[in-house]
């Protein structure tokens, strides 16, 4: 059974620990777990237009990654300042660390002031439930300081610096996420002419993720809060979907954030657009309305992802595509392999290969 | 010279109710960024200890203690402000419960209904009326404290919701008439939470699944650094899955 409470007992996946063009593959070269109703078959990330029909959706997320992570001092001594989101003008909800593989915690309280980059900063608060987030004032330009001074966020497992367009999707046109919306990453601009050749559209919502610092996931969480999130879904992804829906096309959300957003605004009276920030915990037993199928990464045993994917695809499901996968070497992890979930209903696809 | 000190003056806030509870998460996180906090809370002693506190997470507290429901106090209120010389916010969180436990309405007794309305709605209507001049030179906010009460129809909650559901048609209406002044309102409902007057409402029932009130904080952050102009005249719930901005 997977969901929260049950992390503990998920295996460990192997992880891609480069990009898979340092592997000597294209993007979408990657391989593409495609679950269906009779069960997993493999593809590549290419063969997604054969995968999908004439008239189906695939809703994107347009965040762009931001360099987020500052060097920082203060009387502790030297650490890293990883900004997550920005409430406001030079307030930000922020992870102080000791390094890349050092999460801390340190010793700063509130009304503590110490440098981010070149930028005054002052602890305001803790964030509730997660201690580890600090709401932070940082007086100056906090972009101009991250263009300058900052480096993409990145933890233990993935030790080398890599430069900030490894984190980036064909997607990114707004800045904000605090790390990659991961599942956009395989697409490539002849994959999109393919797609759009094939009459399978693409529409895009935002939403800046914040930090999710790995290692510091407790293993049984169904206490923990979520933090947050800034998100929007514009008025003409909303005509999109009802489009594609009008014409008997279906919704695949690409990634876990657009599960969000999306899952965020929709109500009773359908999708609706809207703006703000969400915490939306989806989770086994609450139903998934917004969308049919789901094309993401293969996650971890942080539970709020797991518990995401169960609620989409049910619990035993996504076990056993897990366990297969695993099996059969896929990769986990942001530069890693993809998963796409069809809708129960859907045959098997012919032979794409 | 005097001007350029103002504009580069800490921002201040005042809030009422501010030594326990959700007044005193709200005050702690202001004076966290800096803000001056002019606390205001009935009774001295909690409020000091209070103020103790701001004082040490780097605000710079003003306390006045005393009923937001007397003139005189909120005439305290508005002479702390001015000799800051600002004023940013007000937050209109002191609140009245009425009788522990809640009487219905049918039963309900009246002087303690008065006292409600007295706290709850006429109190940040005089206290709008006297700051106003004050927060237009600001451009400033205010925050009124609702309650799920104020639309719920619980019974018990008659006496305390009613006034709930004033204080938001209060809202929405200043939001209208200051508009001109440049002065931001909203109405929040900061959802249950683990707090005295919970507990008051609940004597003996133990209270302890509730959320301490700093679950709120991350609200708080988002909703100030939202343009005041495009929330003023919502309602918003600091508990709730999602804060959207109106379109």
């Amino acid at each position: 059974m997977i969901g929260p409470g049950s992390a503990a007992t998920w295996p460990r996946f192997p992880e891609a620990d480069r990009p898979p063009e340092e592997r000597g593959l294209a993007r979408d070269a990657v391989r593409l777990l495609v679950s269906t109703g009779d069960g997993e078959v493999d593809r590549r990330f290419a063969d997604l237009p054969t995968l999908l029909r004439a008239g189906d959706l695939l809703v994107v997320n347009d965040s762009a990654t931001v360099p987020a992570s500052l060097p920082a001092r203060g009387d502790a001594g030297e650490f890293l300042l990883n900004l997550s989101t920005e409430y406001g003008p030079g307030l930000w909800l922020a992870e102080p660390r000791w390094g890349v593989g050092r999460p801390g915690p340190l010793p700063l309280r509130v009304g503590d002031r110490f440098r981010a980059g070149s930028l005054e900063a002052r602890v305001v608060g803790a964030f509730p439930g997660i201690p580890r987030l600090r709401f932070v004032r940082l007086r100056g330009n906090v972009r101009a300081t991250m263009a300058r001074r900052g480096r993409p966020i990145r933890y233990g497992h993935l030790a080398e610096v890599r430069p900030l367009a490894d984190y980036q999707t064909i997607f990114a046109r707004s800045p904000g996420s605090a790390e990659m919306p991961s599942a956009g990453r395989p697409f490539t601009p002849s994959l999109l002419d393919r797609l759009r050749a094939r009459g399978i559209s693409v529409a895009s919502i935002t939403l800046h993720t914040g930090v999710s610092s790995l290692e510091l996931e407790p293993a049984a969480t169904a206490a923990v809060p979520i933090y947050p999130e800034p998100f929007e879904v514009p008025v003409a992804t909303v005509e999109a979907i009802a489009a594609a829906r009008c014409r008997g096309g279906r919704i695949f959300a690409v990634g876990t954030t657009v599960v969000r957003a999306l899952e965020s605004t929709v109500g009773p009276g359908g999708l609706r657009p809207g703006r703000g920030f969400t915490r939306l915990y989806l989770h086994p037993g609450r139903s998934v309305r917004a969308f049919d199928g789901l094309l993401t990464g293969l996650h971890d045993a942080r539970s709020t992802h797991l518990a995401l994917m169960a609620a989409v695809v049910g619990a035993d499901r996504l076990e056993s595509a897990y366990r297969g996968a695993a099996a059969r070497g896929y990769l986990w992890h942001e530069f890693g392999d993809s998963h796409l979930i069809l809708p129960e209903a859907t045959a098997l696809p012919s032979a794409a290969s | 010279m005097t001007a350029r000190r103002r504009a580069d003056a800490p921002r201040v806030a005042l809030i009422t109710g501010a030594s326990r509870g959700l007044g005193s998460t709200i005050a702690r996180f202001l004076a966290g960024q800096g803000y001056s906090v002019i606390a205001n809370a009935r009774t001295a002693g909690p409020l000091r200890r209070e103020a103790a506190q701001l004082l040490a997470v780097g605000g710079r507290p003003i306390e006045v203690a005393g009923d937001v429901a007397r003139a005189d106090v909120r005439r305290r209120l508005r002479l702390a402000a001015e000799r800051l010389g600002r004023l940013d916010l007000l937050v209109n969180n002191a609140s009245e419960l009425g009788p522990s436990p809640l009487p219905p309405l049918a039963r309900f007794p009246l002087r303690a209904l008065e006292r409600i309305y007295r706290t709850n709605v006429v109190a940040p209507v005089a206290l709008v009326q006297e700051l106003r001049p004050l927060l237009a030179r600001s451009r400033g906010r205010i925050v009124n404290i609702s309650s799920d009460a104020a639309v719920g129809g619980y019974p018990g909650w008659g006496g305390y919701g009613a006034s709930k559901a004033a204080l938001d048609l209060v809202s929405r209406t200043l939001a209208h008439e200051l508009a001109e002044d440049g002065i931001s309102v909203v109405s929040v409902d900061p959802g249950d939470m683990r707090t005295a007057m919970h507990q008051a409402a609940y004597p003996g029932e133990s209270i302890a699944d509730r959320p301490l009130p700093e679950v709120t904080v991350p609200f708080w952050a988002w909703l100030l650094g939202q343009d005041p102009r495009r929330v003023s005249g919502h309602r918003f719930r600091a508990q709730a899955e999602t804060w959207e901005v109106p379109a």
